[in-house]
């Protein structure tokens, strides 16, 4: 287990995700922005992709946001991609690595999607060893992600950010909290997205996602779908402006997959955000000069 | 109570299109019925394979049209999921797929078409490396050189089909001509596919050649290579044929004896 105080040291500023139409762009125009993320399974190869992306490391800190590893799987954890993993690090040197609270493989076929867990023994026993194992591999801290969710099994006797929160206190890693995740599941549950933001551990969280969602009706009922293809919606700023006002400021990141808009909407959003964290800037350090 | 493992089997199995069985008995409903809220994660699966199918093979898909590629690409899905979590490495198989489908057999060609695309996403997305200077295939003895073997570039990749598919690949890019048509009967065609710089670019490969580099793709010795070529083509320059193998820089090491 890595030292609780071995903190991810990045920017606490906001950052976007990285889409491939946008590379052009962002290499010929360079916005302010404190940091790029994307899925490192995209740049396992060579080629293009990944020589645009060594370009801008030169100008941003990198995020990679894993969804392959399948942390909450019963498969054997898949060593080829942890090596990949590893080697995509050493390669672009990121100032954060993530990753979900979720399963994708099973039966060695993998299913592209971030699969729901029973929040139990076993699967926090399973969880936490993995996570070690997989910090242990790339030697360092990596945050996890609270997924969104549109089931959850009748056998979960915790709540999800009692789970997540007893993964970080047992595993020494970090916590990234999706807010826009926490409203959609709150909301495809009937429950409370405040109530869920009190019970995290806010000390164990290195960074937030912000994003939209869907609505959709199924079967005559209001379902919330994490598409990542609209603004971020006003009830999720709220959310936001609550963690910040929980855990202080964190470095932020405004995902859009698809749908996707032309750069300046992105920007936007990332600047709507920016002034959020500014505004607790000022506070905390207001707060101190008092 | 089952374990995580039978769990999530089940779930996997339901999700690719297995009934759902006693998985529904563990699903609290919250409003929703269990079938309804395991379907949105079905849905997700199906449609974004399908769109990583679609991004990798889009000309097949413009070929059948998109209803029939869905159609197809969701047999394929439910037959042989990813094995690996990456997706552009997904859908090697799915030329060996249509070749065996049923529904369109009639389009003989259509499977040399996918070969085609999965060898310019496989070149797109291969590991980059450095070409040998010519100059050092020119050090080694003349009693060892016919024994070496060349190492290619990850990129490159070989096609040969009796079908004229890189005219068919071209008539239908997004800037083709609507008009022009392409004669299935116009010859068949042994292409070379590869990474230049930031792209990949396909060519016809005269006969001699083809056998030349396909040998050394094998990891044939060399002077195998040059009797395939050879048998092929009995008047073939065998010193340019080696030359331009060079000047294309895609020999990335050589293998001594």
């Amino acid at each position: 287990m890595l030292a609780p105080d071995d903190r991810v040291q990045a920017p606490v500023g906001v950052g976007i995700g990285l889409r491939t139409p946008h590379i052009a762009e962002i290499l010929a125009t360079r916005p302010a922005v404190a940091f790029l993320e994307v899925h490192p399974e995209n740049y396992f190869g060579g080629g293009p992709a990944i020589a645009a992306l060594e370009r801008l490391r030169c100008d941003y800190p990198l995020s990679l946001h894993g969804v392959g590893l399948s942390l909450g799987g019963s498969d054997p954890l898949d060593t080829r991609h942890l090596a990949r993993l590893a080697k995509l690090i050493e390669r672009l040197d990121p100032a954060f690595v993530s990753e979900h609270l979720a399963w994708s493989v099973v039966d060695g076929a993998y299913l592209n999607h971030l699969l729901p867990l029973p929040y139990d023994q076993e699967s926090l026993d399973t969880l936490c060893s993995r996570v070690t194992q997989t910090q242990e591999a790339l030697g360092r801290r990596i945050l996890i992600e609270n997924p969104s969710l549109y089931l959850r099994f009748k056998h979960s006797p915790v709540s999800e950010p009692e789970f997540l929160s007893e993964v970080a206190r047992r595993t020494g890693c970090g916590i990234l909290l999706d807010v826009n995740n926490i409203h959609v599941s709150c909301s495809n549950f009937d429950q409370d997205p405040y109530a869920y933001l009190d019970a995290m551990s806010m000390d164990s969280v290195g960074e937030v996602h912000l994003a939209g969602h869907s609505m959709n009706d199924v079967d005559g009922r209001t379902i919330l779908i994490d598409d990542h293809g609209s603004r971020v919606p006003e009830p999720v700023w709220q959310l936001y402006a609550r963690t910040l006002e929980r855990g202080g400021p964190r470095p932020t990141l405004v995902e859009w997959d698809t749908n996707l808009p032309d750069l300046t909407v992105l920007l936007e959003e990332a600047s709507t955000a920016q002034r959020c964290l500014d505004a607790i800037h000022s506070r905390t350090s207001n707060a101190v000069a008092a | 109570m089952p374990s995580l493992r039978e769990l999530e089997s089940s779930f996997g199995r339901a999700l690719l299109g297995a009934p759902e069985g006693a998985l529904l008995d563990l699903i609290a409903a919250d409003g929703l019925s269990p079938e309804a809220r395991l379907r949105i994660y079905r849905n997700h699966v199906l449609l974004t394979l399908t769109d990583a199918l679609i991004a990798t093979y889009p000309v097949v898909c413009r070929l059948v049209d998109e209803r029939f590629f869905r159609y197809a690409a969701d047999r394929y899905i439910h037959a042989h999921p990813p094995a690996v979590p990456c997706l552009f490495e997904y859908g090697e198989s799915f030329a060996t797929f249509l070749a065996a489908f049923e529904p369109c057999q009639h389009l003989e060609y259509l499977p040399d078409v996918a070969r085609l695309e999965w060898a310019i996403n496989y070149a797109h997305h291969a590991d980059d490396a450095d070409a040998i200077d010519a100059a050092q295939l020119a050090e080694v003895s003349a009693e060892r050189i016919g024994s070496v073997t060349l190492a290619l570039h990850p990129s490159v990749s070989f096609l040969s089909s009796p079908w004229p598919v890189d005219r068919i690949w071209r008539a239908n890019q997004p800037d083709a001509d609507p008009d022009a048509t392409v004669s299935l009967d116009s010859g068949g065609a042994h292409l070379e596919i590869r990474r230049v710089g930031e792209d990949v670019v396909f060519r016809s490969l005269d006969a001699a050649t083809y056998a030349f580099r396909t040998a050394l793709a094998c990891g044939d010795f060399l002077e195998h290579a040059v009797a395939a070529a050879h048998s092929v083509d009995p008047d073939v320059n065998l010193a340019q044929t080696l030359q331009q193998l060079l000047a294309d820089g895609i020999v990335i090491s050589i293998g001594m004896p």
